[in-house]
């Protein structure tokens, strides 16, 4: 049986015109989320924490250095900052200047943000508890399968900065995932490693399947 | 022109175009770029906790010491947590008793804490109440017995609990006519009181294994069911070990083959009425011997009267380092047994009397005298915690006679169910709790996750009563500070109960007692004689089983498919015959008979089980459970799906109600049984032959026929060549599929030693806990598709009392050239560069080449989804394990998560890896310490150093797979026996 030309170019053609349909996003496999970033349930700003207040990452993220998981941080640890600290600077200083203005002491201003913070711990604007907390629900950015283990630790402990696969953190708005997070997309970095010289073998980087798989 | 139509994914071979495929091609371009597009699932969250803890952290396991409550043998465990709950049970190395093992008993109570059927909250005549209600009724009640001088009744197990025992002391006090009445389901209350008529005090000794040279036990099955098989079965182990060559014996005078007769190096089939004057028999021999005049009176023909003279004359040349053991809980034999261990001068040798052991310390003539007080309607209130009388006692007890009846129980069982009050108790892995069980040895138990329902301790319930609202830690605190602590000799209470609370226990000096000094007058009344039964009748022996025990864990489903390990059958009870008796009767394998005795009849399949007495009838108890009917749907459900439960709806047969009542307490051994064949048959469950190693004989090249899969040798052949028993009979292949220069660093490895596994099935639940193993049902079990990636084997030699049984763990055996690598077509099963046959579930397709080419048949098949439909069970789910979905092949990994646990922890601590720092679950679980893990490439590993043992042999090393598991053959001290081992039966 001889190739039908006219079938082969229609095939040929159509499959990259489809990408090409208006509203279509450049071509990728199934399960790559590369560029996802969701609306989350508090305008939570890396490039305002990371970036300009260049807080570390393992500040919030300290599951990252002694689990498997990097974790999201327990709203506790934002009120260490956030129990002061409760609108942005141009807003107090905004308050400040009015303050001065009308003769009266400056009063608390809480950026609707903070105040979803607040919220969800159950305080009111003074921080005085007033119902249940109820946990954030944050929505999931960077999710693997679940027949995928990775353990953030091991890439810690090996110096593996958090922007190798979490990208330019520290400038994005809204969290948005970079990498593919794909299995080739692992085992390139994996076995560009695995060739390196001088790895010892406490450190050694697998390209096993029972590595990541089981 | 339609010719071509199912060339979707070949558009090039097409000749010719039509509409047809034109819009095909076009469909599938559009349909790809459309799932690249929106290929998103539904949105997950993520929601972290409000406030961080110190020790939960998302992903990573912590460990929490405590106790074991799963029977009163007080195993210490680590019960390892990860976000907050506890997901599996590990034994704990430093504890004094248990060593670090845990039996499958134990490891399955982690799934019995997330039964979606525990109670919830107090109740009050059958319907949901509160405590507070129901508390202050009841303190109103026994305010007014306090008044009245009522007769009031607290009905127990066995309670080493200190705290707790002071708790009922102070309440029993309150009461002019109060009194604590224990029983045990499996009674030792005739040895108690043996001791009591012989050295003036009520106690079980313990048990020195490890010093023993030789054991004789009569139907004590110590390795299984008796007492505390953990401890046992460790000392044991390590007795075998320390004994230089052949001088350790251990001889099995049972009626029934028990997993400790399976194990034993030589068994004497003695009926049970036979018992009693065998022992008669072994000390009058013993007296002889020692010179002594006779004590005992009235002595009877002794039955095997040869046999059991040359094991007097055994006996007495390790005499100091011996036991002789009785497991039948009758006055008799155990004054006797008692008595045998005395002359041969155990006491305070291999026997402990100085530290007895509080595992039973129920009383059969107290729960008589209670029996009598309730059928004469004479007991205003009845407290029931910790036992299922209902049950256990197969209805014997009057307990709609008492005025009010109270019960602490976690499920809502047979006795729960008729009861006025029913305040749950909590599971021990939620709970505060102490124990003695031996005398000095404390054991904490501590809570390892927030309790997941509403519920008190029997402690709290009875200071709660009397007024005192104290919580239960409180309580036990207060216990500690007061009693234990100034024993110890410390000067911080805080520093002592956090160091106890720590280590999971704390050793203290027994209290200083006056020695203890032989009386033998009460050996003069004993009259032993051998009663057969009538000729035609059979001897009914009730006995424990291997996970099921008396039956308090008949709701986990773990227990329930784990197969009894010598029989190998699941999920049901059935009479066991010899094959003999069977014959005779016209009985065949799975034939319903009907078993009457006096006490009544139950009907329930046979099973022809070698190595039986002859005039034997054995039934196991803890079956026909109430609440069992919830594994009607167990399995899978699918069109030919049958249920689990019989027609009853119930798991087994409650056999309960044939326990015969005597005025010393109940026999479980010995009544007179008739059987009748029913023209039913049961299809059993035995998993014996499912993946059997044999060759079919048709296949069989010649000389092939028998593989010599398990291996045993006497220490007489043993010693003459050590390497002769892991030589291969059969010429090793030469061809080879694989290269042999993939040698990696690394390659794990493990040995498993056949002399030290008993065969007691810990590491079975212990993988299937680790590795979320599913449970599938009797119809699934029938059909060859149980999940177990660890199964252990069960072989035969031999037949009657020359019946030697050798156990053999089989699992995935990471051949280094493995058959499946090399068939499967996805390369869903590969080697890693450690020597691990990786099998990788989201490559696999399911055309199950590789388990059909796989030796040792070790690999399971995941026909469906197995129901995870319980949100509460699956909080057991291991984390780090995947839950396999239906259609992908499954195998023993060699527990690779926690290889790379492991790793990671070592990578993150920049060290290499240690020889040590793996521990497979199955190892861990292991109270016999057979199994040993490690790296088979590094010479100084322990498993290196194992391997290199000259009895290691590698399975079908003829197959020449070269597996990465060395077994190393079973040495025993019986007579050397020729025969070719078999593997069925």
């Amino acid at each position: 049986m001889a190739a039908n030309p006219l079938r082969v170019a229609l095939f040929v053609a159509l499959v990259p015109a489809a990408f090409l349909l208006p509203g279509s996003s450049p071509p990728r496999l199934p399960g790559d989320h590369s560029g996802y970033a969701p609306e989350q349930p508090i305008h939570f700003s890396h490039r305002l924490h990371a970036g300009e207040l260049s807080i570390d990452c393992r500040y919030c993220h300290f599951g990252a250095w002694e689990s498997r998981h990097a974790g999201i941080p327990p709203a506790s640890v934002c009120m260490n900052c956030h129990a002061s600290v409760s609108a942005g600077f141009d807003a107090q200083m905004a308050e400040r200047a009015a303050a001065v203005a009308e003769s009266r002491d400056p009063r608390r201003v809480v950026s609707p943000e903070i105040a979803k913070l607040y919220a969800a711990l159950g305080l009111d604007e003074t921080l005085t508890q007033q119902s249940a907390p109820t946990p954030i629900p944050w929505v999931r950015v960077h999710d693997l399968p679940d027949f995928t283990w990775f353990d953030h630790r091991v890439h810690v402990a090996r110096a593996i900065a958090c922007e190798t696969c979490h990208g330019p953190v520290q400038s994005m708005e809204r969290i948005r995932q970079v990498s593919s997070l794909s299995m080739g997309w692992c085992v390139d970095c994996h076995r560009a490693s695995a060739a390196e010289p001088g790895g010892n073998s406490a450190q050694h980087v697998s390209t096993d399947c029972s590595a990541c798989h089981f | 022109m339609e010719t071509h139509d199912d060339n979707l994914l070949l558009p090039f071979e097409d000749t010719t175009s039509s509409r047809r495929s034109f819009l095909r091609t076009v469909g599938f371009g559009i349909a790809s770029a459309a799932m690249a597009g929106c290929s998103r699932g539904p949105v997950r969250y993520v929601v972290p906790s409000l406030a961080p803890s110190p020790e939960i952290l998302p992903g990573r396991a912590y460990w929490i010491a405590t106790t074991c409550g799963a029977c009163s043998a007080g195993c210490g465990v680590l019960a390892k947590c990860r976000d907050g709950r506890p997901i599996k049970l590990e034994g704990n190395r430093a504890h004094p008793a248990s060593l670090g093992g845990l039996c499958a008993v134990g490891q399955a109570s982690v799934l019995s804490l997330y039964d979606s059927m525990r109670l919830d909250g107090a109740r009050r005549g059958g319907a949901s109440a509160s405590f507070e209600d129901c508390d202050r009724e009841l303190t109103r009640i026994f305010a007014e017995l306090e008044r009245s001088g009522g007769r009031v009744r607290l009905l127990t197990g066995s309670v080493h609990s200190p705290s707790t025992r002071a708790a009922i002391a102070r309440f029993v006090a309150r009461f002019a006519d109060g009194r604590h009445v224990s029983y045990d389901p499996l009674p030792a209350s005739a040895t108690l009181t043996a001791y009591e008529l012989l050295f003036g005090r009520r106690l079980l000794p313990s048990p020195q294994f490890e010093r023993a040279r030789t054991i004789l036990a009569f139907d004590a099955d110590f390795l299984g069911t008796w007492i505390s098989p953990v401890e046992f079965g460790a000392a044991y182990t390590r007795g075998r070990e320390l004994a230089p060559g052949a001088k350790f014996r251990h001889i099995q005078l049972e009626s029934r083959l028990s997993l400790t007769g399976s194990r034993a190096d030589e068994r004497v089939l003695l009926a049970p009425w036979e018992t009693a004057p065998a022992l008669a028999g072994l000390c009058a021999e013993l007296e002889r011997l020692a010179g002594l005049p006779s004590r005992l009176a009235q002595l009877g023909a002794t039955p095997r009267s040869e046999r059991i003279a040359a094991l007097a004359h055994e006996v007495w040349a390790s005499r100091g380092a011996s036991l002789v053991l009785c497991g039948i809980d009758e006055l008799e034999s155990q004054l006797l047994c008692a008595y045998a261990n005395e002359l041969l001068g155990n006491h305070g040798a291999t026997l402990d009397l100085a530290r007895p052991s509080q595992r039973r310390l129920g009383d059969e003539r107290a729960l008589g005298e209670l029996a009598a007080e309730l059928d004469a309607g004479s007991v205003d209130a009845l407290v029931i915690a910790g036992v299922n009388p209902a049950y256990d006692l197969g209805g014997r007890l009057a307990l709609a006679r008492a005025k009010h009846v109270i019960v602490a129980s976690e499920a809502l069982d047979e006795t729960a169910v008729a009861a006025g009050w029913v305040c749950p108790a909590p599971h021990a892995l939620e709970a505060w709790d102490d124990g003695e069980p031996r005398e000095g040895l404390f054991v904490l138990t501590q809570p390892t996750v927030p309790a997941l329902r509403s519920t008190r301790s029997l402690r709290a319930s009875l200071a709660r009563w009397s007024g005192d609202a104290r919580s239960d830690r409180d309580l036990v605190r207060a216990h500690w500070r007061s009693e234990i602590f100034p024993r110890s000799g410390e000067s911080d209470f805080d520093l002592f109960f956090e160091r106890a609370l720590q280590a999971g226990f704390v050793e203290l000096e027994p209290r200083a007692r006056r020695s203890l000094a032989f009386r033998p007058d009460a050996l003069a009344q004993l009259a032993p004689r051998a009663q057969s039964p009538a000729p035609g009748a059979l001897a009914l022996v009730l006995y424990a089983k291997v996970g099921l025990l008396d039956g308090r864990h008949a709701h986990n489903p773990w227990l329930q498919e784990l197969s009894d390990p010598v029989t190998k059958i699941a999920w049901d009870n059935y009479a066991c015959l010899a094959p003999t008796t069977a014959a005779t009767l016209g009985i065949g394998e799975g034939d319903v008979v009907r078993v009457h005795t006096e006490q009544g009849a139950i009907e329930l399949p046979a099973h022809l089980q070698s190595g039986q007495h002859e005039g034997v009838v054995a039934v196991a108890l803890g079956y026909g459970r109430v609440g069992t009917g919830r594994f009607a749907r167990v399995g899978p459900h699918w069109l030919d799906a049958q249920p689990t439960v019989a027609s009853d709806g119930v798991v087994g047969v409650h056999a309960g109600p044939l326990v015969v009542w005597g005025s010393a307490g109940r026999s479980f051994a010995g009544a007179p049984a008739r059987l009748d064949r029913l023209a039913r048959n049961v299809s059993l469950a035995c998993t014996q032959d499912y993946h059997s190693l044999e060759l079919p004989a048709a296949l069989a090249s010649h000389g092939h026929e028998v593989r010599d899969a398990v291996r045993s040798t006497s220490h007489a052949e043993h010693a003459a060549d050590p390497h002769a028993v892991a030589r291969s009979k059969h010429p090793v292949a030469d061809q080879d599929l694989w290269p042999d220069d993939h040698r990696g660093e690394r390659r794990w490895g493990m040995t498993i030693d056949l002399a030290r596994c008993t065969g007691c099935s810990a590491c079975v639940i212990a993988c299937q806990a680790e590795n979320n193993v599913p449970v599938v049902g009797k119809d699934e079990v029938l059909r060859h598709r149980e999940m177990s990636w660890i199964r252990i084997d069960r072989y035969y030699q031999g037949e009657g009392e020359e019946l030697r049984t050798l156990h053999q763990p089989m699992l995935c055996q990471h051949c280094a050239h493995a058959p499946c690598e090399s068939v499967c077509p996805v390369l869903a099963t590969v080697h890693s560069a450690e020597g691990l046959n990786q099998q990788i579930y989201n490559r696999c397709v399911g055309t199950r080449y590789c388990s059909n080419t796989c030796p040792y048949k070790v690999r399971r098949f995941n026909w469906f989804d197995y129901p995870h439909e319980d949100a509460l069970a699956n909080q057991a789910l291991n984390p780090d394990v995947t839950v396999r979905s239906r259609g992908v092949m499954e195998k023993c990994s060699f527990c690779v998560q926690r290889i790379q646990e492991a790793k990671a922890r070592a990578s993150v601590e920049g060290r290499a890896l240690a020889d040590g720092d793996v521990q497979l679950a199955c190892q861990q679980s292991c109270p016999a310490n057979a199994i040993v893990f490690g790296d088979l490439e590094n010479p100084s590993s322990r498993v290196s150093a194992s391997a290199s043992d000259p009895r290691a042999y590698t399975l079908l090393e003829e197959l020449n797979v070269q597996p990465s598991i060395r077994y190393l053959a079973h040495v025993h001290s019986g007579r050397s026996t020729k025969k070719e081992s078999g593997h069925g039966g």
